[in-house]
């Protein structure tokens, strides 16, 4: 799960025009107009252009290599000059079991200079290919465009070509300049050219009726793995993901699963319906935060398998799960009880998070909602109940919120840390989940864990504290 | 003195330790107080590098982007989308400075900064800075050049109590501040450009996010040319001296390639007594001198028998190199991200300018690594020891305030080196003896 993929974001649509000449590029236009995507119907296109000076988040580079980088099979070589990725690689806490050597943890640059701006990068970009193949003998390469080659007009695609018919290695093109848009965007691109160039190329040895895909599980920190095992014990087959703890054989055969599983990724909406379309795959959304909806998410597979045992044995198992859980949550019951938290995260962060509070017994009594869509804020209101603030402006209101409700745990990115500094109470950063997983029925007893540790730190009383000598 | 290599001769870098100079602008804007550093790119240009220098220093950091898409790509110059971006700072916030560079997207499509620049009457200092040319180093001395030639007035009288200080580019804060106090022993006042000892020296400061907190302030920039010396601290950074000396040709320049270990600090504190007109050292330096040492020799048993591969920015090498050789530690191999004129210059039996690929080939050649995080996995790979310095580090906390240079954080180096060099023995021979009971198991 990558929550920062779930935000929704526009982008302007000249490139598609533009640029998009040769087949294997992606039609943005398209791509921005999803229709499976519900905002999309009382949208315009092109409204929500980044704004200068005021913009922050990643590209549609960074997005492309989230959604691709987890593929440690592959090897990940972006065309372009540092900054597209010497502080970016080795930063992805998607952990594999993939036995070979690790690629997510592997940079790959072109390095692009002077000369490749003048004369073209093309020979080198080939020639990088070959260095690949010959010394990580990889499953795939993923050969990520970036503004520079973009504007300089690298025909990434033919060499691409070129170098997959010398090698026998599928070079896969993937055209997310970051100029195109931002992180969401280029999540989109990534299954537009695994859904061309890779998915359907290969046949897997065997079926069952339980064949399912989980697409934008990035397995980060681990989350996959969390309830996993979960869905094998049911005998349901993960019969490929995409991309977390992927591998490149497996999306080859991903036209074959009975069921496509988003999980809390709506910019793969696009990958999903055209795989319905294409090959008949229904497809499902769900996320696994907290225990409600992990249970629930579980179950939901269940059902859109439509197995009446199958059912029968999910309900069975998430009993089970539930109770145990329910056990193991008991020393913290009594911590949590009448403690009240203030979040400030995005997106579906603003339920989904919630959600898993409630599961621990602490009550929500606002949530930023400041860059969720109309959806989020309704689910929102639906988890969080009437009486619980929805924060427009989150910072500059979540001060006063704090007072107002006698808040004990500010939950936010570590901006805020100073806001809960100032009020003295605890706080803990929400992006910690970019370390630590507290996906599935598990990962409670993991945030669990860190909101004791946070509610019983005296650092947060302390650090603000006036010196003796101070008046 | 080393053999240097100086092109890898490989079409791509592999596991690369190379940044972008729109990178190291960007450090150096961040150390003028109260300036949004303004990229002039794609929006994930200046996001990959916020979020890199958030990680390193674990402090929020003020950067703001043009967000130039493919419409603006195509059809703006430049003056859409720079006047645009300014417009919406400065609706929030009112910058002292804006500090506005390229980036390879904006240097391809041939923007005229310049130009636009002129049109714009806020306080703004423009650099070209592509990032398919140079690195972190070059990007922070362009830059700095461009404070110093675009705010300095120029002068003719010296104030013989100023002194300007540059750094390069890899001196963490901490390190600035306690050269700026060892000058300042010495009865100096100190203006260091850029300064990074106050904006990103781990201090807890409210709405740090906003603006860079801290720094050489702009009206301090604009009154350099009155300073009785400049001095430059390494080699990336000795440009700088001239650029200052073009304002005012009565200052003069002192340039140190680095102020580390024993003879590098003994040069600068030798020129110091001379300068100042005094004849006794402060009390505190000369026992930083003995302490440092009694370091050398309590350290030189592990760190001679160890060989070491360094990898790092140019200066860096040659600083580190110097530290280490003093006490007989054997630079075997020294991995540069660019190349530079002081790459022959380090004490090292071999410098290439290379990646962490070079350095996994070459693992024969050395015992323990110093450098970015990167080199953590890499030791592990190659089972030996990694000691983290040099940008990035997401692996460790506190590193703006690790202090390896001068007397005093010569010791500290030596001490850390040396006694990481000795838990990688230790770690060593208890892998052998397990190996043994193995064996005798089977």
């Amino acid at each position: 799960m990558d929550f920062d993929q779930c935000l929704s974001d526009s982008v302007p649509t000249l490139y598609e025009g533009n640029l998009s000449l040769v087949s294997s590029k992606p039609n943005i236009k398209e791509l921005l107009v999803e229709s499976a995507c519900e905002h999309n119907k009382d949208k315009k296109g092109s409204c929500n252009a980044p704004k200068p000076g005021a913009t922050t988040g990643g590209c549609a580079l960074d997005g492309a290599q989230i959604a691709l980088f987890p593929f440690a099979d592959a090897a990940h070589l972006v065309h372009g000059p540092m900054s597209c990725v010497g502080g970016a690689w080795e930063t992805r806490l998607t952990p594999t079991s993939w036995s070979g050597r690790d690629l997510t943890q592997t940079g790959f640059a072109t390095d692009i200079n002077n000369n490749d701006v003048v004369f073209g990068g093309e020979k080198k970009l080939a020639a990088a290919i070959n260095h690949i193949v010959a010394n990580y003998a990889p499953e795939a390469v993923f050969v990520y465009s970036t503004c520079v080659p973009a504007m300089t007009g690298d025909d990434i695609d033919a060499v691409c070509k070129q170098m997959s018919e010398k090698h026998g290695t599928p070079c896969v093109p993937v055209h997310a300049p970051g100029f195109v848009g931002a992180k969401n965007l280029g999540s989109r691109i990534a299954g537009e050219a695994v859904l061309r160039h890779l998915i359907g190329t290969k046949e897997p040895e065997y079926t069952t009726p339980f064949d399912i895909n989980l697409i934008g599980e990035h397995n980060n920190t681990g989350e996959l793995w969390r309830y996993r095992h979960l869905l094998e014990e049911l005998g349901i087959r993960v019969l490929s993901t995409f991309s977390g703890d992927g591998r490149i054989s497996e999306i080859r055969t991903a036209h074959r699963a009975k069921l496509n599983v988003i999980v809390c990724a709506k910019s793969l909406v696009s990958m999903t319906r055209k795989m319905q379309e294409q090959y008949g795959i229904p497809w499902i959304s769900c996320s696994f935060y907290g225990k409600t909806d992990t249970s629930a998410s579980i179950l939901a597979i269940a059902e859109a398998l439509g197995d009446a045992d199958l059912i029968e044995r999910t309900r069975a198992l998430i009993a089970r799960e539930e109770a145990r859980l329910e056990e193991q949550l008991m020393p913290y019951r009594a911590i949590f009880a009448g403690k009240k938290a203030v979040l400030n995260t995005g997106g579906n962060k603003a339920w989904s998070i919630a959600s898993a509070l409630q599961d621990l017994g602490i009550e929500v009594v606002a949530t930023s909602v400041r860059k969720s869509t109309e959806a989020d804020k309704a689910k929102a209101r639906e988890y969080l109940g009437e009486n619980a603030i929805l924060m427009t402006e989150p910072a500059s209101q979540q001060a006063k919120v704090i007072d107002d409700t006698g808040a004990h745990l500010l939950l936010a990115g570590g901006r805020s840390l100073y806001t809960a500094i100032k009020k003295r109470i605890a706080f803990t950063d929400v992006n910690q989940e970019k370390k630590k997983s507290y996906g599935g029925y598990d990962g409670l007893l993991v945030l669990a864990e860190d909101l004791k540790n946070s509610l019983q730190n005296p650092v947060f009383e302390l650090v603000e504290r006036k010196a003796p000598w101070q008046k | 003195m080393a053999e240097v290599r100086r092109k890898s001769g490989k079409p791509l870098q592999v596991n690369p330790h190379k940044l972008s100079q729109p990178m190291g602008a960007t450090l150096a804007f961040l150390g003028v107080d109260r300036c949004m550093p303004l990229m002039h790119g794609a929006q994930g240009c200046a996001s990959f590098t916020k979020v890199m220098f958030t990680r390193h220093f674990c402090e929020p950091i003020a950067l703001q982007t043009t967000a130039v898409n493919d419409v603006i790509a195509v059809l703006d110059g430049g003056d859409y989308s720079i006047v645009e971006s300014i417009k919406n700072i400065r609706d929030k916030l009112i910058p002292e400075l804006i500090g506005l560079y390229t980036t390879g997207l904006t240097e391809t499509k041939g923007d005229d900064i310049r130009g636009v620049a002129s049109k714009i009457d806020v306080p703004l200092v423009y650099v070209n800075t592509p990032d398919f040319k140079g690195g972190l180093e070059s990007g922070w001395t362009l830059t700095t050049q461009a404070l110093i030639d675009q705010l300095t007035a120029p002068g003719d009288r010296i104030d013989a109590q100023k002194l300007v200080l540059v750094p390069h580019v890899s001196m963490q804060p901490i390190e600035v501040e306690k050269l700026r106090e060892l000058i300042e022993a010495f009865g100096f006042k100190v203006v260091a450009v850029p300064d990074l000892s106050s904006s990103l020296d781990n201090h807890l400061g409210e709405k740090q996010a906003s603006l860079s907190s801290g720094g050489v302030t702009v009206a301090e920039l604009e009154q350099l040319a009155d300073a009785a010396f400049v001095i430059t601290v390494g080699a990336s950074v000795k440009p700088v001296g001239a650029t200052l000396q073009a304002k005012n040709p009565a200052i003069q320049h002192r340039h140190f390639n680095h102020v580390s270990g024993l003879v590098g600090t003994d040069e600068l504190v030798a020129w110091l007594l001379e300068v100042s007109g005094r004849d006794t050292l402060p009390a505190v330096v000369e026992r930083w001198r003995k302490r440092l040492q009694d370091a050398m020799l309590d350290s030189h048993f592990s760190i001679g028998q160890t060989r070491f591969l360094l990898v790092a920015e140019p200066d860096h090498l040659a600083a580190m190199a110097a530290s280490l050789r003093e006490v007989g530690g054997k630079v075997t191999l020294a991995i540069a991200t660019v190349d530079s004129p002081i790459l022959t210059d380090i004490e090292a039996d071999q410098v290439i300018v290379g990646d962490l690929e070079d350095a996994e080939n070459m693992r024969d050649a050395y015992d323990m690594i110093i450098g970015n995080f990167h080199t953590e996995a890499l030791a592990h790979r190659l089972e030996k020891k990694a000691v983290m310095r040099g940008f990035p580090n997401y692996e460790e906390i506190g590193g703006a305030l690790k202090h390896d240079v001068l007397y005093e954080g010569g010791a500290y180096f030596l001490f850390e080196i040396a006694n990481a060099a000795e838990r990688m023995r230790e770690a060593q021979v208890h892998r052998e003896r397990e190996q043994i009971k193995r064996q005798r198991i089977a």
